[in-house]
């Protein structure tokens, strides 16, 4: 038998698809803006050498976020690198989670689940508040920084201290929805506070989310695969002899 | 009621819109995400430290806030909130134009490293074009622009003049093998290859076109250079405008198909390589039959085909390899240089970075023809001498003539112990000519200067280096100087035999320093020759004559007009040196 849950908890629980359907809905148009603008076509010669072609250039393109010793500035920086994986697993993961938590709570009511969940949380809070620091501190990032840069990245720092608090009640979650027995939970408990605020600041951020800086992922495939499209033409993607090049 | 906007800024706004329709730029303005990942890989950024202007992301800012306000929906709607601003005034376009001119050569390292794939020399290039459109822009760009437009080439070489340099060389060539077979085959239909040409060439290098020459006579080529179209620079590249592209490219392309030939090579030219073999069949619209190489890779092909035969001992300086960012990062032309390097140079040192990493040789992007930021340019070429330095390199070659002026201008301003030079001339100077082929008298060579102190004083660092060039050629010890202030001084240190002075230059002009020159008592009887290629029929406020007659001073003793032709040149100086003794 599942616990009492608070009827706002349960109100954003409810909403939660559609609030994730507006979001759908932006990133429809969104798309469909992008698609509208006619995609340049190159024509020279193919150059370069035999998997040098449009095709490997673009999904070299695509995937280069994931090979940082082909980004320079990776390569001389690697805990640059580091957080960055860091920051954008951690966000990943609380948008996963928002869904996981709110209809599957008892797949993350394993002790060890929500330990290594919310080590990542911890470090990708850090790495938050340092990203935060440098656009605050250094000149040139604050120069060219907008109000909505530094309120993304705060709400987004403040959001994944949420989702640090709050998956450790996933097996309490579990039990008031009944998808787990009280007597494989040490605690039935739930907090509701931090469970509200979690609820609708994620209702606010999947709204605000089309509208700021964050939605830089529905661009990102176009943006790389056309670029990479044209390195690959044109002979550049992928790219010969890293080992040679050495950083500085 | 809106704020009101000055005609000029209407026009870019509205030249905008329909510039941002193409989604490889729209993408490139929406996708930043400010991450400063690409901050410090601008050499602007490492030389100026202490100054965020310099920013790849702050300088491409000062568009996407502008694009922000007229094309997104978040930027019409809460501009402040996402930093979106539209442009108003004129001063707003002149600060623009110091943004997207003076501090970026569109190197495309910052677009390289961009985790986004943002490319921001595409639409750095875009708002030249948008400035270019209303009329702003350096006035050497509009110069240039101006002299391709009109006369069909970059740096305004007249066709007879280029037609006599080629006439100039093939005799050259001739005298030096002893061999009256050597020719320079002008528009001969159905060659093989059509070679093309950097203006620069023709105007201040013509040995490159020997050396190539050269290189096509031993290794048998059927060859010719095309009497029209034979400029495979493109300024349209640099101005980012697709007319003059066009405009340009298609004369090439309409020279070789109304020639027949099979194949046209580029000259070493980082822009003009990628103006011509990947941009002008885009700009022009153009589906070509006959494909383009770079004469790298021909020579590549001719030392391992065996039509040449080089001998590496002949370059046993160390040498270093400079990647133009053209060649490299946006042509994908690394390893061949490199390979035909090895096989003509017996002591090569790597750089560091290299490749796709380089750093600019800070000339380009159009930046040698734009005077009034060559201090900002030398500053942020500190990045380029260290990487130089560092070499220990007696010699740093490179496939670009923008690169060999930037290099140039920064290794004397560095004063580092080092020369700039192309392929091509180390193919040339390592060739094994075969015994049949040897020529059979040495020309005998006078050099009627020698020992003699030139003083250079010319804005251009081409002009300069080709007239030093000449000069030592010759025998001569040369000082240089961009402007009359540093003309002056050097004057009043070194005490030369001869000012060679130019009319136009920045601050203070070659007539006002030639007065003052002439009013000074210790210099009266300096030798002047004036080489400018002003005349009062470009210029009217240029009225040497009226000037001198309105000072009462004398003449000088001798002018020379540019395009120089070197023969004339010394002619000249000669004439007028031994004429002092």
């Amino acid at each position: 038998m599942g616990n009492e849950i608070n009827p706002l908890v349960e109100f954003a629980v409810h909403q939660l698809h559609w609030v994730l359907l507006f979001m759908g809905t932006v990133y429809a148009f969104k798309i469909r803006w992008i698609l509208k603008h006619p995609a340049g076509k190159d024509r020279q010669a193919p150059t370069g050498e035999a998997n040098q072609t449009s095709k490997s250039g673009a999904w070299y393109s695509l995937f280069s976020i994931a090979m940082p010793w082909t980004l320079n500035s990776y390569r001389e920086k690697p805990m640059m690198y580091v957080q960055f994986v860091i920051f954008h697993i951690c966000v990943a993961m609380s948008i996963t989670m928002t869904i996981v938590f709110s209809y599957r709570p008892v797949w993350l009511s394993a002790p060890a689940t929500i330990a290594v969940i919310q080590v990542i949380y911890a470090a990708g809070f850090i790495v938050g508040l340092y990203r935060l620091a440098r656009r605050v501190f250094s000149p040139v990032m604050r120069m060219i920084s907008s109000p909505d840069d530094y309120f993304s990245m705060a709400l987004l720092v403040v959001w994944v201290g949420f989702s640090f608090l709050v998956i450790g009640q996933a097996p309490a979650f579990a039990v008031a929805i009944g998808q787990l027995d009280a007597s494989q939970v040490a605690s039935t408990q739930l907090n509701e506070i931090p469970l509200i605020a979690y609820y609708f600041l994620t209702a606010f951020f999947l709204i605000y989310v089309p509208f700021s800086k964050i939605s830089h992922y529905i661009f990102y495939p176009f943006t790389r695969w056309h670029f990479g499209q044209t390195m690959g033409h044109r002979g550049i993607y992928p790219l010969k002899r890293i080992d040679k090049m050495k950083a500085r | 009621m809106g704020k009101t906007r000055s005609y000029k800024a209407q026009k870019v706004v509205d030249l905008m819109k329909a510039k941002t329709k193409s989604r490889q730029i729209m993408l490139s303005l929406e996708s930043c995400v400010k991450c400063g990942q690409c901050i410090d890989q601008c050499h602007y950024v490492l030389a100026n430290p202490d100054d965020p202007t310099f920013a790849p992301p702050y300088k491409a800012d000062k568009l996407r806030k502008f694009f922000k306000a007229h094309e997104d929906w978040t930027g019409k709607v809460i501009p402040w909130w996402v930093g979106a601003r539209s442009i108003y005034t004129d001063e707003e376009l002149e600060e623009l134009k110091d943004v997207v001119f003076g501090k970026c050569t569109g190197c495309r390292r910052c677009s390289l490293v961009c985790p986004m794939g943002v490319d921001m020399a595409t639409f750095n290039g875009m708002a030249r074009n948008l400035l270019y459109s209303v009329g702003i822009m350096p006035e050497g760009v509009w110069a240039v622009a101006k002299d391709q437009w009109e006369i069909g080439n970059q740096m305004g070489v007249l066709k007879e003049d280029y037609l006599d340099t080629l006439e100039w060389m093939e005799e050259e060539l001739q005298s030096k093998h002893n061999d009256p077979s050597i020719k320079i085959p002008i528009d001969k239909k159905g060659a093989d290859i059509m070679y093309t040409i950097n203006p620069r060439e023709a105007k201040y290098d013509p040995r490159s076109i020997a050396d190539a020459a050269e290189i096509f006579h031993f290794a048998g080529a059927d060859w010719c250079m095309p009497s029209e179209g034979w400029d495979m620079t493109n300024f349209g590249l640099f101005v980012g405008d697709p007319s003059l592209g066009a405009a340009a490219s298609s004369r090439l392309y309409t020279a070789a198909q109304e020639l027949g030939v099979n194949k046209v090579v580029i000259s070493e030219c980082g822009h003009g390589y990628r103006s011509t073999k990947c941009e002008g069949p885009n700009w022009a619209k153009m589906d070509l039959d006959f494909p383009m190489e770079s004469s790298v890779i021909t020579m590549l092909d001719y030392i391992k085909q065996g039509k040449i035969k080089v001998d590496k001992s002949k370059n046993s300086e160390k040498v270093t390899y400079h990647d133009s960012c053209n060649f490299a990062r946006s042509c994908g032309m690394t390893e061949e240089p490199r390979e035909v390097l090895s096989l003509v140079c017996s002591d090569i040192q790597e750089m560091y970075p290299n490749r796709q990493w380089n750093y600019c040789c800070t000339g380009g992007g159009g930046a040698m023809s734009m005077s009034e930021y060559a201090p900002m340019r030398l500053k942020s070429a500190k990045i380029k001498a260290e990487q130089l330095r560092a070499t220990g390199a007696k010699i740093v070659v490179t496939s670009c003539h923008n690169c060999v002026d930037g290099l140039t201008d920064l290794i004397k301003h560095y004063n580092l112990d080092m020369k700039v030079t192309q392929l091509v001339n180390l193919v040339a100077n390592a060739l094994v000519v075969p015994a049949s082929k040897m020529p059979k008298v040495m020309k005998e060579v006078s050099m009627p200067l020698a020992g003699k102190k030139i003083l250079v004083i010319d804005d251009e660092p081409d002009v300069r280096i080709f007239l030093t060039k000449i000069f030592k050629e010759n025998g001569c010890e040369v000082f240089e100087a961009p402007d009359a202030n540093q003309g002056m001084r050097i004057i009043r240190d070194k005490n030369p035999d001869l000012v060679s002075l130019d009319m136009i230059l920045p601050h203070k002009t070659g007539e006002k320093l030639y007065w003052e020159l002439r009013k000074d008592e210790k210099y009266k009887k300096l030798p002047v020759v004036i080489v400018s290629g002003y005349t009062k029929i470009d210029d009217p406020k240029i009225d040497f004559d009226a000037f001198l007659e309105d000072k009462g001073i004398p003449a000088p003793q001798g002018f020379v007009e540019k395009p120089i032709h070197p023969d004339v040149l010394i002619e000249t100086i000669s004439g007028v040196l031994l004429e002092k003794v």
